[in-house]
């Protein structure tokens, strides 16, 4: 490969920073010293930060937002990583369809999914409910799980479970001493990626949340309709960094995978 | 009682037979060698022993007992794979300790075994390293002990040898044979290497296509195969096709054209007078004989120590001949022949 011209790396330079300037443009207002959103702020404070934390609702949505991004990951990762062992066991057609099926929510519209669950939550009571938006988001987050564990499944060679139970190992002992260390580095990186997903899902949550059951996502939409404080942007930099916590640990399980 | 016993064991995919009802028993200590080409049912046969395959009818016996319903954990036995199938996350000592503690032997028994299998292996002190710092031959050495070290009633291999190179092949071939020598265990070994076959086997079980076509030693598979297929399979091969010109008190003759004279010989079964055969005449039982047929030498190969030649008979029938260092070159006119006794009247399939 021929390396990159001067023109080239400007190009690409201009690029890394069209992604990431209105990402990062977002930190320097929450620290700013004035009740409106301004770049660059005039003085710097923590004042917004206090604000964020003195305010109940706030960090309140922000626990809502890790419970659910949790329990909906711990969900994905279960069904997903089941399925993903499982797809390889049927027949040619019926793998075509169940992988579809699995992967549908990664091309569906997400605001047709957001229609049909609240309808179907309505009728099932699950609207506001902690509950229906860990479902919502599993749903949303299963495709990731899915793809990734399947990449390790695919990998693993079918002899070592033979090997295994030859040597006398039950089926769950070779799933458990051979197969699910082959896998884990799958599960690992489905599962941050379930997290994310759930972490900084807004359409699904504004659908699905309640007075008393709001991801920070939702608080940050309801704020901005209404006020547009830099409290918001409090609230942005701390998805972000928790959101570069998660893709790093995601490119680190990804190393471990390689 | 046998060590394992195939009774009418067969095994269709749909449509496909890939295993026509097959009888065999293998006795204990004894290592007989699946030997066929692919497709053959070989290691089908091997799989449906070890319990990865389920017979579509026939029962299997290990040891006695009914083992075709059982699965591979309750069979004991040790599998040796062509790809190793090592568990890459563990090491070479917990890969052979993996069967010890499934069986929950106490720590201090496990490592004394554990260590005697890697010196059976001549792995001492291989213990910690990674499985993948390991050399092919080297793994497939760690997969044996691993096989090995829970004791199974029957050792199974299937190509354990293929996937190394031709130098590992034969230092791992010797390796398996010097551990049955000194420690017979009843073995079944699938190999579509004829040499392989000969070298290690007590027993060699050919098949073709799904079918048992000969179970014998190297010696009666060699010497008196059942039909030209087996002789082709095993060994180099002189084949005369022709006409069964005359049958009877166990032997046969055959003529065919460019032959002055039928060739004689043994007569294996199934054939009819006037029906198509073959005369097997393995290449080192040509001779030059003074008083013989007049042959010429088409080609001669230098092999070291022995020769080959290529000869021609004035009808146009082409025979090869390993000679010890004959000076012979090619074009010159020499005389021929064979003993009756070594030669056999086959069916080209039986």
């Amino acid at each position: 490969m021929t390396p990159a011209g001067a023109w080239t790396k400007a190009l690409a330079a201009l690029l890394a920073a069209a992604i990431v300037i209105p990402v990062l443009a977002v930190a320097p207002l929450a620290f700013s010293e004035q009740s409106f959103l301004q770049l660059p702020p005039k003085d710097w404070s923590l004042r917004w930060w206090s604000a964020f934390f003195a305010d109940p609702s706030w960090p309140r949505a922000l626990l809502t937002s890790l419970e659910v991004a949790a329990l909906s990951c711990l969900l994905a990762v279960t069904a997903g990583t089941a399925a993903a062992l499982g797809l390889p066991r049927l027949g040619r057609r019926m793998r075509t369809l169940a992988a579809g099926l699995f992967l549908g929510p990664l091309v569906a519209p997400v605001i047709v999914l957001a229609v049909g669950l609240y309808a179907l939550a309505r009728s099932a009571g699950l609207v506001g409910s902690t509950l229906g938006l860990v479902l919502a988001h599993t749903m949303l987050a299963l495709p990731y799980v899915v793809l990734n564990v399947g990449v390790s499944v695919a990998a693993l060679d079918p002899r070592l479970a033979q090997a295994a139970s030859g040597l006398g190992a039950s089926p769950w002992r070779a799933f458990r001493t051979v197969i699910l260390p082959a896998i884990v580095p799958g599960m690992l990186g489905g599962g941050i990626f379930a997290f994310v997903t759930s972490f900084d899902e807004v359409v699904l949550a504004v659908f699905l949340a309640g007075p008393n059951v709001k991801t920070l996502p939702v608080r940050i939409w309801e704020d901005v309709r209404v006020e547009y404080t830099p409290v918001v942007a409090v609230a942005a930099t701390i998805m972000i960094i928790l959101a570069i916590i998660g893709s790093a640990m995601a490119r680190l399980a990804a190393r471990r995978r390689a | 009682m046998s060590a394992v016993a195939f009774r009418g064991i067969a095994k269709r995919y749909g449509a496909l037979a890939a295993l026509l009802p097959l009888d065999l028993e293998i006795a204990s200590g004894e290592f007989v060698s699946f030997l066929g080409p692919s497709g053959s049912g070989k290691s089908t046969l091997l799989n449906i022993c070890a319990g990865f395959t389920e017979p579509t009818a026939g029962s299997v016996f290990v040891a006695g007992r009914d083992v075709t319903d059982a699965p591979a954990r309750r069979r004991n036995i040790g599998m040796v794979f062509q790809n190793y199938a090592l568990f890459p996350h563990l090491n070479v000592f917990e890969n052979i300790a993996y069967g010890l503690r499934v069986r929950r032997i106490a720590q201090a028994e496990l490592e004394r075994r554990v260590e005697e299998a890697l010196r059976t292996v001549r792995l001492e002190g291989f213990g910690r390293r990674s499985t993948r710092s390991l050399s092919g031959g080297q793994q497939q050495r760690v997969a044996l002990a691993r096989a090995m070290v829970i004791e199974p009633d029957i050792l199974l291999m299937d190509e354990p040898l293929g996937a190394l190179d031709k130098q590992l092949r034969k230092e791992v071939q010797i390796e398996i044979r010097r551990m049955h020598v000194a420690r017979p265990r009843t073995t079944l070994y699938v190999t579509h290497d004829q040499e392989e076959a000969l070298v290690m086997s007590d027993r060699i079980a050919l098949l073709r296509g799904g079918r048992l076509v000969q179970l014998g030693t190297a010696r009666e598979l060699y010497s008196r195969p059942v039909d030209a297929f087996v002789a082709r399979f095993l060994g180099e091969s002189n084949l005369i096709a022709g006409r069964v010109a005359a049958l009877g008190d166990g032997g046969a003759a055959l003529g065919a054209d460019g032959l002055a004279a039928p060739i004689e010989g043994f007569a294996a079964q199934g054939l009819r007078v006037g029906e198509a055969a073959c005369a097997l005449i393995r290449p080192e039982h040509v001779r030059l004989v003074s008083g013989g047929q007049p042959a010429r030498i088409v080609e001669r190969i230098f092999l070291g120590e022995i020769a080959a030649l290529r000869l021609a008979l004035p009808g146009g029938v082409e025979l090869w001949s390993r000679l010890f260092s004959s000076d012979a070159p090619a074009g010159d006119e020499v005389e021929i022949g064979w003993d009756r006794e070594r030669v056999s009247i086959l069916p080209e399939t039986s």
